[in-house]
Formats: structure tokens, C-alpha cells, sequence
């Protein structure tokens, strides 16, 4: 194929996509004006997203502090800065490391589902059995599970980055021989109050992305099983990208404002 | 009207009227300048060779596909003038019964016929379950309702399709082949059943459907989509005059097949 050629349908397929995506969020943001929510989808939502997620995301924070800690640990060790263990670990995991690997853990389970989920309804003409009975599926499907993606994942973050410390602490105890008391000294004495907000609005970020793009190709998807399959991996490799894309952005902010120190 | 039919049904006001439509899939055409009529109360086949486009018509007329060109008036208004909100409240007047019977299926059996009723809303829960109940009965699967529909076979999905769409008792319902892959006694039913449901509600159907012979127990009239066109539209004896080669194709070759 000619190069120039496939620059430029490569560049096409990524404006549809942003375009296409664009375009969904809008629909979402248009339909939650006045609020209206259908309940009980928003209920069922609500705890498939949130309660069943719930282990797996406790599960990568505990470990995610403790790999923080065994990796500063080295330093700590050989400096004997014990009390520099806390912040560390804090620091990184309250700021950056628990809300991006919490969102690309949410982004690979809850994210996929909602993708194959909606994929399997449209192949089966189940939105178009919606729309025939008059009852808007942006309404009905995507709203719910838009606001039950956001504000879950927001609270996961938020028990995530709670379970990472106490990853942190258990680590600093049993395998670095640190005081957990010593562990979580440093990270009340850094003040990180800041970074953990930051990675709280990451997290709602990651949340709305990731409920946007799975939604996009969930609905967009065509071509029976093969489509669905082919709109899952578009949707956790797009989610992936749209992570670290708000990533860069809201820590670029938060630090050109000095909000981070 | 066909010879099935004890009594002529009275013909009210046109329901649905298309004029000029146009359709293109990529490079194919499906509808060129396609022309269509259907009045209240009676029951209309739409028949054609596979892959024509009578589920693509369907959909066109439900509103849940736009025309390249055309117009389309759904229960007198035209569709291309009307916002998303118009065309869902027109579309609470219309029942679809789809091909792959389209049941939720993370709901139960009650809870997908109920959906419709409780997404219009205005009713208790008591009013909802008597009528689905009664819905569920007339459609012969009365203690089917606590089932999930991966539960049922394919006869019995139709006819909770057939159920879903009629609870809110819509003035035109749309049948895409609701007998397709059924043995020819559940077809006869199914049939029967459209028949019975027109009957009692004095609603208009256009029902799609291969099985030409079984469909003279339910229509009054035919149309034969052929080469993007309405290539005839008439009664059974009309078609089984016919001198259409196509026609008589359709029409004879049924009938020889079953006698």
C-alpha cells in the first residue's frame, strides 16, 4: 500500500474514532439534561460495576503498594531514611500509580463487559427492539451505566488508594522489617491530602472515558460475533490510551497549578 | 380479500403510505422508487425472494432506519419531518415482532412482555401483571412468565415476541417473519394467532413471511416485493390469476409444494 495513502486512512479511522466518541459523549451529556435516570438500570448498574469490581480492585491496590514499597525499599534499607518509606509509597500510589492501575484493571473488566454486553444486544436486535418500543437506548443503556462508571469508579479509587496503603504497610512490616506505624507516619507527615484528590478526580476521569468508549463501540458494533469480539479489543486498548491521555493532561495541570508539590 | 375470510373487513383511513423510496446499502440498491399503501384494519403480507429487503422495509417504516429518498407517513405523519421525540411517540402506537424474536434476555419472560407497558408507565404493578398474564394466556404460554427466554424454543420465543408487541395494543404491528424456522403446525398457530389478535383489537399488521400458503389464514392481501419495486399487490386469487411469471412462481409453486 502506498505510504502516503495508509498515513492517511490511518489518520481518517483516528477521526472517526475521536469523532465518533465525541459524539457519544455529547448524546450522554444531552440526555442527562433535565436528569433523568432510569432507576432501577441504574441500580442493577450500580452494583455490577461497583460491588463486583470491588475485590479485583482491592486485590491490585494492596499489591500495587506493596510493590511501591519493596521498590523503595531497597533505598530506604541502605539510607536508613525509614521514615521517607511512607511518603514514597504514598506519593506515588495516591497521585499516580492507584488510579491509573485501578483504571486500566476497571477498564479490562467492567469496561469490555459493557462493550460485549451492548455489542451482543445490538447484533441481536435488541436496541433496535428498544427503539421499536419507543424507548430511547442512550436513555435507558448508556446513561445508567455512564453515571454508575463514574461514580464507582471514583469510590474505588478511593477504597483502592486506602487498600494500597495498607499494601504498603503490610509489606514495610513483614518483609522490610519497618515499623507500620514508622510507614504510615511518613505518609500523614507528607500531607498528601492533595495528591490523593488529585487521584480522585483522575479516577473520575478514567471513570467517563472509559464508560464513553466502551458504550461507542458497544453500540457501534456490526458484523455478528466477530464484531463483537473485534469492538472489545478496540474498546480496552482505546480505554488504555484514554487513561494515560487524561493522565498526562490532569497531572500536566495539576502541576503547572502547583496543586502537587 | 381472501377466501378465508368469513366477512369483508372494513377498510378505514391509510396507516401507512410510501412513496418514492429510495434505499442504497454501499453499492446496492434495495428500494428504487418504491411505492406502498396499507389501511386500517386489514392484514397485509409482504412477501419476496431472500434479501430483498422486506426486514430493511420494516425497519424503514418503524423509523429505525432513514431513506436515501422517499417519504414514508407512518399513521399520518411523515417521518422525515418528525424530531427523535415524535418518532418514539409514534412508535408507542406501533408493535415490531422481529425475525430473531429480539427478547431481552437478561430478563425474565414477564418481565420482557411487561417492559413496554412500564417504560409508558401510568400503571401499577397489579394492572401490569394481569396483563401480562392475560397477554401470555392468549399467546397460549400461560406459566411460561418466570422462565429466561434462553429457556424457551423458538416457537415460543415468537409468540412472547407476539405478546411484548401487542401489550400496549398498538394500531399497526410489523410481523418480520414470524414463522421462520418453525415446524408447520406452530406455524399455522402463529398465523392464526396474528389473525385472532387483528380480530379482537381491530389493528392493522403487515406480516412478512415465506410461507405463502399458511399466510392465506391471516391476509387479505399481498404484496410482492421484486427487483427493488413492488412487482405486484393484489389478493391470493389476484396473484393465483396472474400471468406474471414471477407471480405465479411465488404464488403456484406454494401451493403445489403443500398440496
Amino acid at each position: 500500500m502506498n505510504p502516503i495513502r495508509a498515513i492517511g486512512a490511518g489518520f481518517l479511522q483516528i477521526s472517526q474514532t475521536v469523532g465518533g466518541i465525541t459524539m457519544q459523549m455529547l448524546q450522554i451529556f444531552r440526555a442527562m439534561i433535565p436528569p433523568r435516570f432510569d432507576r432501577d438500570e441504574t441500580w442493577l448498574n450500580l452494583y455490577k460495576v461497583g460491588v463486583k469490581s470491588y475485590p479485583i480492585v482491592a486485590m491490585t491496590a494492596i499489591f500495587t503498594g506493596a510493590i511501591m514499597v519493596i521498590q523503595s525499599g531497597t533505598y530506604v534499607k541502605r539510607t536508613g531514611a525509614t521514615g521517607l518509606l511512607g511518603w514514597g509509597a504514598g506519593y506515588a500510589v495516591l497521585a499516580e500509580i492507584g488510579p491509573v492501575l485501578i483504571g486500566l484493571m476497571f477498564s479490562g473488566r467492567v469496561g469490555a463487559n459493557n462493550t460485549a454486553e451492548l455489542g451482543t444486544m445490538k447484533v441481536t436486535e435488541q436496541i433496535d427492539a428498544l427503539r421499536a418500543l419507543a424507548i430511547d437506548p442512550i436513555h435507558h443503556l448508556v446513561v445508567p451505566r455512564f453515571v454508575s462508571m463514574v461514580l464507582m469508579l471514583l469510590l474505588l479509587t478511593a477504597l483502592g488508594d486506602l487498600f494500597a496503603l495498607a499494601g504498603g504497610a503490610l509489606t514495610s512490616q513483614f518483609i522490610l522489617d519497618v515499623d507500620y506505624r514508622v510507614f504510615f507516619q511518613g505518609v500523614f507527615e507528607s500531607h498528601l491530602v492533595d495528591e490523593y484528590l488529585v487521584g480522585l478526580v483522575k479516577g473520575t476521569s478514567f471513570g467517563a472515558s472509559i464508560s464513553v468508549v466502551s458504550c461507542y463501540y458497544g453500540l457501534g458494533v456490526s458484523g455478528g460475533a466477530a464484531g463483537v469480539g473485534r469492538a472489545v479489543n478496540n474498546c480496552v486498548v482505546t480505554s488504555a490510551i484514554g487513561i494515560f491521555v487524561w493522565d498526562y493532561f490532569i497531572t500536566y495541570f495539576a502541576n503547572s497549578t502547583s496543586l502537587l508539590h | 380479500m381472501s377466501e378465508h375470510h368469513g366477512t369483508e373487513r372494513e377498510l378505514g383511513e391509510v396507516v401507512l403510505r410510501v412513496t418514492g423510496l429510495v434505499k442504497w446499502f454501499g453499492e446496492v440498491c434495495v428500494f428504487d422508487g418504491l411505492d406502498f399503501e396499507m389501511r386500517a384494519n386489514e392484514i397485509v403480507g409482504l412477501i419476496g425472494p431472500g434479501g430483498v429487503g422486506k426486514s430493511v422495509f420494516v425497519k424503514l417504516c418503524c423509523g429505525l432506519m432513514a431513506p436515501d429518498a422517499g417519504r414514508i407517513e407512518l399513521l399520518g405523519q411523515d417521518l422525515a419531518q418528525t424530531t427523535e421525540q415524535e418518532k418514539q411517540a409514534l412508535r408507542e402506537r406501533v408493535g415490531l415482532v422481529f425475525q430473531n424474536y429480539a427478547l431481552f434476555d437478561f430478563m425474565t419472560v414477564g418481565d420482557n412482555v411487561a417492559f413496554p407497558m412500564r417504560q409508558r408507565g401510568g400503571f401499577s404493578d397489579e394492572q401490569v401483571a394481569a396483563k401480562v398474564q392475560e397477554r401470555l394466556a392468549e399467546v397460549d404460554l400461560p406459566k411460561v412468565r418466570h422462565l429466561m427466554p434462553g429457556e424457551l424454543s423458538g416457537g415460543m420465543k415468537k409468540r412472547v415476541g407476539l405478546a411484548r408487541a401487542n401489550i400496549n395494543d398498538p394500531e399497526l404491528i410489523f410481523f418480520d417473519d414470524p414463522t421462520a424456522g418453525l415446524d408447520p403446525v406452530t406455524s399455522s398457530k402463529i398465523f392464526n394467532l396474528i389473525r385472532k389478535t387483528q380480530e379482537q383489537r381491530n389493528s392493522t399488521c403487515l406480516v412478512i413471511s415465506h410461507d405463502i400458503d399458511r399466510m392465506r389464514a391471516a391476509c387479505d392481501r399481498y404484496v410482492l416485493l421484486y427487483a427493488a419495486r413492488v412487482h405486484f399487490a393484489g389478493t391470493a386469487e389476484q396473484a393465483l390469476a396472474s400471468r406474471d411469471s414471477i407471480v405465479h412462481e411465488f404464488f403456484q409453486r406454494d401451493k403445489e409444494v403443500h398440496s
